[in-house]
């Protein structure tokens, strides 16, 4: 062949290859939690990690190896560690690379669990970071500090959709030699590679449109290996004698594969957010499609941009494919393929109205998830903020008509005839508050 | 751990163990735009088994400084200066791909210095088509991508590792992206001119083997067999379906048949 396969066949077979004995076309589950040593020096050499292979299944598993070989490769990443969720990814690149005293500069709108972690937990153990907001470059400049170890944020960010210009962040965090981290969850590999465009460590939530079904949990780290550990004093976890393999310097060690080394050798030794290999499994089923499912999700939020924007019972539509949203162009720039299929409106009526719409579709599905194959949608005012004055919402960036919607891959009219017949009712609602 | 040779900052891996010259050494020389990363699974593998490993970046690669070096000759004069420097009166020396041209010019050059000498997916030359050429000194990404491509073979491709999680094709590109830029031109011009090789074999006088890919595209196999004919190595391993890069690709078989050769010698 000549180079690198494309997308979709690397979805469908990156990181397996049938074994010889059994010859299995599907990527086995080995649902295991420990591995016969041929003798002590194979144990000795595996533990000192001279030779490949697994011990525990805490560390590494042999399904799990396929789905973080699949996914090192849809990235471009060099290696990746697969976890139990999105959000024991990203504590365990922060566990990678910052100690007490060290400091973070973040995008402000997030995941609410990102920036409670950054802004609570993190603080009770020393390490503190500072919010800029992910379209202000010369915030993230002048946030940068001799004890700043990453910068993070989201390409598409959550809830509010604002995008964040990766390749000019990417510029800021090279050249004050710190490394750009990215969670790429809402776009995956199929809209944006940020590895591609200047971040050097890609996190996901795997739950969500990589896995595309809803029934399995996890994570993952995929390191750019581009980043260089040595250029500096800053990050000695990686340039300074590691405590596991008797003392090795793990940039000397093993170069590009220093950081993800150090995720796996510590942070899975240590911390152990392991993904089972039953999940590791489902999450595989679903990269085979991903790039099938990406293609329709673009599809149907275009025509659902199309139909919330005309329709009489909705105030407000935000996404970053509408020319009003406020990274518009970045948007079209970085993702001409698509802006994510998660869409924020307004439901005519106020807080009320909002909740008899998520109570009447019968569709779409009333849940706290994102990127399902099937159309999932949540009212925040009558939900997760439900005891939130409508003027504290206001200030977290919510308004109380908000809903949003993960638009999946139904067949459009049907999705067209439950918003409209959920609006209907929902407008009725409204005009009695009148 | 860093040395200086010809004046210059050089890093050698020696496997995370501490090196000492009196033991046994093995020196590993990397090919045409790696480092020592390229040998990442013989040199933690050997020095946890008694051996005192010495990978060295070349001058302008991987963690070493100075200028690249532009003749195998001149490089080989080096590897036995930086011999010299550790106190290392001999060693057996693994060379890889143009490391196998260089372990050949220092097998001749410096007889008394090579114990034993394992040629790796190498060839008595190792011609550079002018498009290759022409990309790495004037589009040096493009020029890795595609030795990246063609060094590897099906597992490579398949983004298969024997290390969970890792990625073949990717790790090739930052490792060989690591390096000063125009190393890598260096390098092949320094194999394009080099036209000693079946002078060297035949000058050799210390215990031989050769490994070779049996899917090499860089150093194609038969040229392979023809170096094991000069080097009168009757037994050749051939890996069944390897491509060019065997230590990273292959490291099992690899440092089995490594690890028999020198045991014996």
């Amino acid at each position: 062949m000549s180079g690198d396969y494309k997308f979709n066949t690397l979805g469908l077979h990156a990181g397996h290859s049938p074994d010889s004995r059994h010859g299995s076309r599907a990527v086995p589950i080995h649902q295991t939690t420990s591995y016969v040593f041929q003798d002590t020096e194979h144990a000795a050499a595996l533990f000192n990690m001279e030779v490949g292979g697994h011990i525990y299944s805490r560390i590494s598993n042999p399904t799990v190896a396929v789905l973080e070989q699949r996914l090192a490769a849809l990235e471009g990443g060099i290696g990746s560690v697969a976890t139990s969720s999105g959000m024991a990814a990203l504590f365990l690149t922060v566990l990678a690379l910052c100690s007490a005293g060290d400091h973070i500069v973040s995008s402000s709108q997030m995941y609410g669990a990102n920036i409670n972690l950054f802004e609570h937990t993190l603080k009770r153990y020393g390490i503190t970071t500072t919010f800029v907001k992910p379209n202000d470059l010369s915030g993230f400049k002048a946030a940068i500090r001799p004890n700043t170890k990453m910068v993070f944020g989201e390409v598409i960010g959550n809830p509010g959709m604002d995008i964040m210009n990766v390749p000019e962040v990417g510029k800021i965090t090279a050249a004050a030699g710190v490394p750009l981290v990215i969670d790429a969850t809402f776009n995956t590999p199929w809209l944006f590679k940020p590895l591609e465009n200047g971040a050097n460590i890609v996190i996901h939530s795997l739950t969500k449109w990589i896995g595309g079904h809803g029934i399995a949990l996890g994570g993952a780290v995929i390191d750019g290996g581009s980043f260089d550990w040595g250029q500096n004093d800053r990050f000695p976890t990686l340039t300074e004698p590691h405590f596991g393999f008797q003392g090795v310097n793990l940039w000397e060690e093993f170069g590009p594969a220093a950081f993800i080394t150090r995720v796996r050798t510590e942070g899975m030794y240590n911390v152990g957010p392991c993904l089972s290999p039953t999940n590791a499994f489902h999450l595989i089923q679903g990269i085979e499609t991903l790039g099938l499912r990406m293609e329709r999700h673009m599809a149907n939020t275009v025509k659902m941009l199309e139909f919330l924007t005309g329709h009489e019972g909705i105030s407000w539509v935000k996404h970053p494919l509408l020319p009003d949203h406020p990274d518009h162009d970045v948007a079209k720039r970085l993702m001409p393929k698509g802006a994510g299929s998660i869409i924020a409106c307004g439901i005519k009526g106020g807080r009320a109205a909002g909740r008899a719409f998520i109570e009447n579709v019968q569709v779409a599905s009333h849940l706290a998830n994102v990127g399902d194959a099937k159309t999932l949608v949540i009212h925040p005012g009558s939900t997760t903020h439900s005891h939130i004055t409508p003027e504290a919402m206001e200030a977290a960036g919510l308004t109380d008509d908000l809903v949003r919607i993960s638009v999946g891959l139904e067949d459009f009219d049907d999705l067209a005839a439950d918003f409209n017949a959920a609006l209907r009712i929902a407008g009725k609602v409204a005009g009695a508050a009148l | 751990m860093k040395v200086t040779v010809r004046g210059q900052e050089t890093f050698v891996s020696t496997g995370g163990r501490e090196f000492n010259p009196m033991d046994n050494v093995l020196l590993f020389i990397h090919g045409s735009g790696q480092s020592h990363l390229s040998y990442m699974l013989q040199g933690r593998f050997f020095a946890n088994r008694g051996w005192s490993v010495l990978t060295p970046d070349m001058p302008a690669h991987g963690l070493s400084k100075g200028a690249a070096l532009i003749t195998i000759e001149d490089m080989a004069d080096w590897m036995a200066e930086l011999l010299d420097t550790l106190a290392v009166s001999s060693a057996n020396v693994v060379g890889h791909s143009q490391g196998g041209l260089i372990g050949l010019e220092l097998a001749r050059r410096y007889p008394a210095k090579v114990k034993g000498l394992s040629q790796v997916a190498t060839a008595l030359a190792i011609p550079v088509n002018d498009a290759l050429l022409s990309m790495a000194e004037n589009k040096e990404p493009a020029a890795i991508a595609a030795m990246t491509d063609w060094g590897h073979g099906v597992d490579g491709h398949r983004h298969d590792h024997t290390m969970p999680g890792q990625d073949h094709m990717n790790y090739g590109k930052q490792l060989m992206a690591a390096n000063a830029s125009g190393a890598l031109f260096a390098d092949l011009t320094a194999c394009v001119n080099y036209t000693g090789g079946s002078d060297a074999a035949a000058a050799v006088r210390c215990p031989c083997q050769v490994i070779l890919g049996q899917k090499d595209k860089m150093t194609p196999l038969k040229f392979g067999l023809k170096m094991a004919e000069a080097l009168d190595v009757s037994n050749p391993v051939v890996v069944a379906g390897a491509g060019h890069m065997l230590p990273s690709e292959r490291p099992n078989e690899v440092n089995k048949a490594l690890r028999s050769f020198f045991e014996i010698n």
